[in-house]
């Protein structure tokens, strides 16, 4: 895949995505699907996201350094840091616009349509070896609980994750 | 700049496309020095914590191929697959602050994806344009009021 086709990937997940990891479903659609990136790959780039600074969805910078070396990791920034900036200009002309309702309900309806792919994503991230056993499922329910509480820092919930691996994924 | 102000930059902000934080950081600059603070301000979230990442992705590409990596990446996975359930669990209770009732119809809308994308194969595209017609449609009588959110 050349540079351009990846900006335009990353710029599509991230113009209709609202937040964070709200990315990953359309990601995974349009770079999982077709082999261009595995599900290893989405999942270290997730990981590394959480354990790094900055917000949670520069996890796609990961992702495009995977893909594609720092031209992909590029691609991934300037496609994160553009989408989310047009608010800036029309808030300046139709502030009051956008606070009304149908713009509200849309996003609204967006983030629930958001909300039911991503647990889609995360059951097909949770089973994308085929059969997972008992001990991922069961870490799959503790990351869960863990990231809705949001009491334990994400590098730690990853650590748990990487723990358990090393103790019985061998 | 006063508290309303910020107010109203993190209403505005969770209604823009992608990670909400730089739209945040873009209306704060754009407030406090015009173009320039937007460039600064986006600049200064972005950069840093972009190569930070990218030395990390690198630093892990150096073990990745281990078999001590490839162990920690069985943990890793489902870790990672039950972080993004979570996220849709944040992301609904971003969305309904306003009672059992717009609970229900949040859950019940989640859900309905759920089933369009893994019952009815739905395409992702799909799904999210159905969500936004819905609620252009029938979601939007109530502004979201609350600064509170988890979801960056």
């Amino acid at each position: 895949m050349d540079a351009l086709a990846l900006l335009g990937v990353f710029l599509k997940a991230s113009l209709l995505s609202l937040g964070g990891l709200s990315s990953l479903p359309l990601l995974r659609a349009d770079l999982v699907a077709p082999g261009i990136a595995t599900d290893d790959q989405l999942v270290q780039a997730i990981a590394i996201g959480r354990i790094s600074t900055g917000p949670n969805g520069l996890y796609i910078v990961s992702l495009g350094y995977l893909v594609a070396g720092v031209v992909g990791a590029t691609m991934a920034l300037v496609a994160a840091t553009l989408p989310p900036l047009v608010i800036v200009p029309i808030t300046a002309v139709a502030r009051r616009w956008l606070l009304a309702t149908p713009v509200a309900g849309l996003v609204r309806g967006v983030a629930l349509a958001t909300a039911g792919l991503l647990v889609a994503t995360g059951i097909g991230i949770v089973t994308a070896t085929g059969s997972p056993s008992w001990w991922q499922l069961t870490l799959a329910a503790i990351a869960v609980v863990l990231t809705y509480r949001g009491t334990l820092h994400p590098a730690l919930v990853i650590a748990i994750g990487a723990g358990a691996g090393l103790a019985l994924g061998r | 700049m006063s508290a309303r102000e910020f107010g109203e930059a993190w209403a505005l902000s969770q209604l823009s496309p992608g990670i909400h934080l730089v739209a945040l950081a873009g209306l704060i600059g754009r407030r406090i020095a015009g173009w320039r603070g937007v460039v600064a301000a986006v600049a200064g979230m972005m950069i840093p914590a972009a190569l930070i990442t990218v030395a990390l992705t690198a630093a892990y590409g150096v073990i990745a191929a281990s078999p001590l990596a490839r162990a920690a990446l069985a943990g890793v996975a489902p870790v990672t697959g039950g972080m993004t359930i979570a996220t849709a669990g944040l992301l609904i209770r971003a969305s309904g602050r306003h009672g059992r009732a717009h609970l229900a119809t949040d859950v019940g809308v989640s859900i309905a994806a759920v089933v369009a994308t893994l019952v009815l194969g739905m395409p992702t595209l799909a799904v999210i344009g159905a969500g936004a017609a819905v609620g252009a449609l029938a979601l939007g009588r109530e502004r979201p009021t609350s600064r509170e959110s988890s979801v960056g």
